[in-house]
């Protein structure tokens, strides 16, 4: 049996509850994600995509419901021991590497995720092998570079190293928060085909949120879309093929009978 | 010439380890860190407290860095606290007042440990005279700078190797993305107590050895220690540069002894001690401003 390699039950999350700002972000979310499937999420500003993204890294604690990593309830963890199995690449291409540190100490970092830190020397000449190793299929000559400070890289070659540091320990869950958002188009194009090698090679269970729906009916196989905190569309990878970006919008009508004007704004 | 060349580096030298200190809160750690003018003296405090009770300075020397240790972890526990759960990292609110509280607090336990105000060590044997003793040599103002330098050095490395480590990138990058060592499993708050701890060790070492060699511990020593550090750091940086880590602890030691070295250049010209104060926060100032001076004069 192919366990379901993520499980979220009955999450719900409302931020500043009791207060005049009280905000319900997540409502009733109930999704199972198999070993290996690669999950695309849309939805407009304040859907409640990202908020998913966070719960279930832990980045705040739940209001109710849980989160099941391999079968096993985490939602009692800490972010960052959630984090030594999950990897996370973010919008902003500065939020996933360490600025005025080296590139190979940021991906030694990367390199010991999974277990506690200790005393033995953080780059070494074995994972410095590694590294090139890592590097050098993304043909940005960063394995030449090993020794530059990452904040001397331009936002592709850093969006770039925050994905192989997000992925190279083999995470088992890897969230991918607007990570092409922030490129020029043609950056974001290659850091999306790097993600869809890199997934695939490493059978990871993937979320994807992202706001260009035309990205999200090509990747994955499998597209959720969320409104208003809930998930009001699931597809699965047959229903998807059949989807033209004018059919997904019209499905959005359907479901949330609500005007999609401004995400089609969005789409170029 | 030579006076003000001796008391330049030997004060250059013995407070070269609160500046790196420093350096490790305020750049490493990204931690405005306060501790500093009241662990100081902590280590002073102990170290004077100790040898004036008999016993060997080498344990002196030690209990008051350990007490620096225990200072830098109680600024971080209250800094946990004080954040209470929020991880917005350039919020420095909490950073301040964790560093503020146990500052204040040192203020009384320093009076305790010395059980007054001053402590003189007069006609006792401090690490500088066992040393010459060990050594069977005259401990002169050279003899003095070279043992520190030796010392300075030891240190440099080992905080070198440290933050090389495995745990010392994950401290570095705990100053320089918390948010992504966050998502890479780290604990964030037990590298920045580890960070904290370890720094106003320093800067005990520091406070423990200004005592030994002046001659007296005294609860006041403690005053204008972060801007002294921060004088330091600085001038480091902009006169040796920082282009790696390794480099820039020497640059660190480099602007510790600058710094000292204008102070007894100020001295000899007839400028009273207690005026430096001031005359330390006006170089920080203009120290600091300095780029941004440059930035606007080369745009214009």
């Amino acid at each position: 049996m192919s366990a379901a390699a993520l499980e979220l039950k009955g999450l719900r999350k409302v931020f500043f509850p009791g207060t005049a700002n009280q905000v319900v972000a997540l409502e009733r979310i109930d999704l199972t994600v198999p070993q290996g499937q690669f999950v695309s999420i849309i939805g407009s500003n304040g859907s409640g995509k990202s908020t998913l993204l966070n719960a279930t890294a832990g980045t705040f604690p739940l209001s109710a419901g849980s989160v099941e990593l391999d079968g096993r309830d985490v939602s009692k963890l800490a972010e960052h021991v959630r984090s030594r199995c999950i990897g996370r690449v973010f919008q902003d291409p500065r939020a996933g590497t360490a600025p005025s540190m080296t590139i190979e100490e940021n991906l030694a970092i990367a390199l010991m995720r999974s277990r506690r830190s200790g005393l033995r020397r953080g780059v070494t000449k074995q994972r410095r092998a590694l590294m090139c190793e890592q590097l050098g299929p993304l043909r940005m000559g960063l394995e030449e570079r090993l020794g530059a400070e990452v904040n001397k890289l331009s936002g592709g070659q850093r969006q770039a190293l925050s994905l192989i540091m997000a992925t190279v320990a083999e995470p088992r869950l890897l969230l991918l928060d607007e990570h092409t958002a922030a490129l020029d188009p043609k950056v974001a194009a290659t850091i999306m085909e790097l993600t869809g090698v890199i997934v695939a090679e490493k059978r990871l269970t993937t979320l994807m949120v992202t706001h260009n729906m035309e990205l999200a009916l090509r990747w994955g196989d499998r597209l959720i879309m969320m409104h208003g905190g809930r998930i009001v569309l699931d597809l699965d990878a047959t229903q998807k093929k059949t989807l033209g970006v004018n059919d997904l919008i019209a499905k959005f009508h359907e479901v949330a009978g609500e005007a999609f004007a401004v995400d089609r704004l969005l789409l170029d | 010439m030579e006076a003000i060349l001796t008391s330049g580096l030997e004060q250059g030298l013995l407070y070269c380890f609160m500046v790196l200190g420093v350096f490790i809160t305020f750049r490493v750690l990204d931690f405005p860190d306060l501790t500093v003018d009241g662990s100081l003296p902590l280590g002073a405090a102990v170290t004077a407290a100790l040898i004036a009770g008999g016993h060997s300075p080498l344990l002196a020397t030690g209990a008051g860095v350990v007490a620096g240790l225990g200072a830098g972890v109680v600024t971080g526990l209250l800094h946990i606290v004080l954040k209470s759960g929020e991880s917005d990292a350039t919020n420095y609110g909490p950073k301040l007042l964790a560093g503020i509280l146990t500052m204040t607090a040192l203020y009384t336990v320093n009076l305790r440990v010395m059980g007054r105000s001053n402590t003189p060590l007069l006609n006792v044997e401090t690490l500088f005279e066992k040393l010459a003793a060990a050594l069977s040599i005259a401990m002169t103002n050279w003899e003095t700078i070279a043992a520190l330098a030796v010392l300075a050095v030891l240190v440099k490395y080992a905080l070198d190797w440290f933050l090389h480590t495995e745990f010392g990138l994950c401290l570095q990058a705990t100053g320089d993305n918390e948010q992504m060592i966050r998502a890479l499993g780290t604990n964030t708050d037990f590298t920045r107590v580890i960070g904290l701890s370890l720094a106003n060790g320093l800067v005990a070492l520091s406070g423990s050895l200004v005592a030994q060699q002046q001659g007296f511990a005294d609860v006041g020593m403690g005053i204008g220690t972060i801007v002294a550090g921060l004088a330091g750091v600085i001038m480091g940086e902009v006169l040796f540069g920082m282009r790696s880590i390794s480099w820039v602890l020497f640059s660190v030691i480099g602007g510790s002894i600058v710094y000292r070295l204008l102070i007894a250049v100020s001295l000899r010209l007839g400028i009273a001690p207690t005026d430096l104060k001031l005359l330390t926060a006006a170089l920080v100032v203009i120290a600091l401003a300095v780029p941004t001076v440059r930035r606007k004069v080369v745009r214009a």
